[in-house]
């Protein structure tokens, strides 16, 4: 069995640990290219454990969280940029939306 | 609740602002080429304009370069050993190679073209000329790198490409520069979100859409139709608007009772909030909210010619339109917040940036659309109505700055 990468009260959202991405630039490429499908799968679970997560995150300042906490943190930013595809939109991408890739972060 | 109230039947900001007029706006503005280069030559050679924020170069020898096309050249912008901010055309004078090629950081030393290794101090002067021996008479007093004007208000970078500019920073902000004391900008650049693009359209459509918010509730309808309106404010009228000579204000209230969904409700437990900016617990400058109302939510500060700055309780954002042609313009948004004190404050700081950059992604689409249409030549104006004023305002000093220029041409 591979590694645990989450703490592990959150061990049951382990198969989306790919959606624990570092910059913008991914987590928005993922939404835009993933399909609805996944996306939805990745925000019920997210949603169903989200009272928890944060509480648990809330306990950890922004420069000195353990790699598994900063992975789940990561996780969360990924639900934010696809909360507005299930609840805005019903689609990844910003209906009749400027393209994407050209609107860039300077940002990470 | 009902949020801001106004309705057709009462009495229009345009009557407080006569000398604005009320009928139609021409065209020609957006999409002549002509008229492109008065505003380069009367407008943006002539006026402060807003590059940076003093966060960007906190330490001497911190610098960074910011290429302007509108003013056709690069400029470099330096905190010197002094701790003084200095601005320069990034140009070398031996034979005129662009100084510094990067777009930021820190210079140890000297600024070294890559040419033939000229070198430059921090404050502009010239420091080291390679093979000097060879160079008949220089006096490297007068080689230095051509400065420009720069001045900071409240931690933003202003430079003005004038040689001799008419007036000072304080001077041209005026009374909406005064306005802003105590209101944490620094404590809010901790956190920046910043993006560029470059947009097909000129660069006033983009900045009309941000300075005014009756149209959200049509093109913003799947994000955040009822964030400035209710059921009585329909169309989201705005609190109140103040106008300046030059620059203008107009202040939002926010419909406190929308319903948040799922996710945004989460991000809004833990602080910096997301669309909608709980009510003002704070006593604010008295710049912001200007007429003190519990529900106010936002002001957008239209400072001419280029920059929006809409400012709110806990964070506050900022549009500057860099004009590259008639119909192009590199567009860039920024969202300032606090440090987040925790991982989950964060996240909701996440939410809030995520939706407010789709919402400008609705906004892009539309402006390109825009543009392409007001190049048909198919119509020669445009009409705007009450809550449009800061459209109108900026038609009026415009054409007041490219006016005055005319007149001193012919003098």
């Amino acid at each position: 069995m591979a590694e645990r990468q989450l703490p592990a009260a959150f061990a049951g959202l382990e198969s989306f640990i790919d959606w624990s991405l570092a910059t913008e630039r991914e987590r928005t490429a993922r939404r835009q290219t993933i399909g609805m499908a996944a996306i939805k799968a990745f925000y019920d679970a997210m949603v169903a454990r989200l009272d928890e997560i944060l509480k648990h995150l809330n306990d950890f300042p922004l420069d000195a969280a353990p790699d598994d906490v900063k992975r789940l943190f990561f996780m969360t930013l990924s639900l934010a940029e696809v909360a507005p595809a299930v609840e805005n939109f019903g689609q990844p991408g910003v209906v009749d939306g400027y393209e994407y890739t050209r609107f860039v972060p300077v940002h990470d | 609740m009902a949020t801001a109230l106004r309705t057709s039947n009462e009495k229009k900001w345009h009557d407080q602002y006569p000398e604005l007029g009320t009928g139609p706006i021409p065209i020609e503005p957006y999409v002549s080429r002509d008229y492109f280069e008065k505003e380069r030559a009367q407008i943006f050679r002539k006026v402060w304009l807003n590059i940076g924020r003093v966060e960007q170069i906190p330490n001497p020898g911190d610098y960074f370069v910011k290429d302007l096309a509108v003013l056709q050249t690069s400029i470099l912008i330096v905190r010197g050993k002094d701790g003084a901010i200095r601005a320069f055309h990034n140009m070398c004078a031996h034979r005129g190679n662009k100084l510094v090629a990067d777009t930021g950081g820190t210079c140890k030393g000297l600024f070294t073209c890559k040419f033939h290794g000229w070198a430059y101090a921090l404050d502009g002067s010239l420091s080291h000329i390679a093979d000097e021996a060879s160079f008949f008479n220089l006096n490297k007093a007068d080689l230095g790198m051509t400065p420009i004007a720069v001045d900071t208000w409240e931690g933003f970078v202003f430079i003005n490409a004038d040689p001799h500019p008419v007036e000072s920073l304080r001077e041209y902000l005026g009374e909406i520069g005064t306005g802003f004391g105590g209101y944490p900008f620094g404590e809010l650049g901790a956190t920046l979100f910043f993006w560029q693009t470059e947009i097909k359209a000129n660069w006033k459509v983009i900045k009309d859409a941000f300075q005014e918010v009756w149209h959200i509730p049509t093109l913003h309808h799947k994000t955040i139709p009822n964030v400035f309106s209710d059921t009585v404010n329909k169309y989201g009228h705005a609190l109140n608007f103040t106008l300046y000579p030059r620059h203008g204000r107009i202040s939002l209230g926010g419909n406190y009772d929308r319903k948040p969904t799922t996710v945004e409700s989460f991000a809004l437990r833990y602080g910096s909030g997301a669309t909608v900016i709980k009510h003002a617990s704070i006593n604010p400058p008295k710049g912001i909210n200007p007429t003190r109302d519990p529900r106010w939510a936002t002001d957008g500060n239209a400072i001419f010619p280029n920059c929006l700055m809409y400012v709110s309780e806990r964070s506050y954002l900022t549009h500057i339109f860099w004009p590259l042609a008639e119909d192009r313009t590199l567009w860039e948004a920024r969202f300032y917040y606090p440090k987040a004190k925790t991982l989950a404050e964060r996240f909701s700081q996440e939410y809030a940036k995520v939706i407010l950059r789709d919402i400008n992604m609705e906004d892009g689409s539309t402006l390109e659309r825009t543009q392409t249409m007001l190049a048909s030549g198919a119509k020669t104006e445009m009409v705007l109505q009450d809550q449009e004023l800061l459209i109108r305002q900026h038609h009026k000093v415009a054409e007041e700055y490219i006016s005055a220029g005319t007149m001193r041409e012919g003098d």
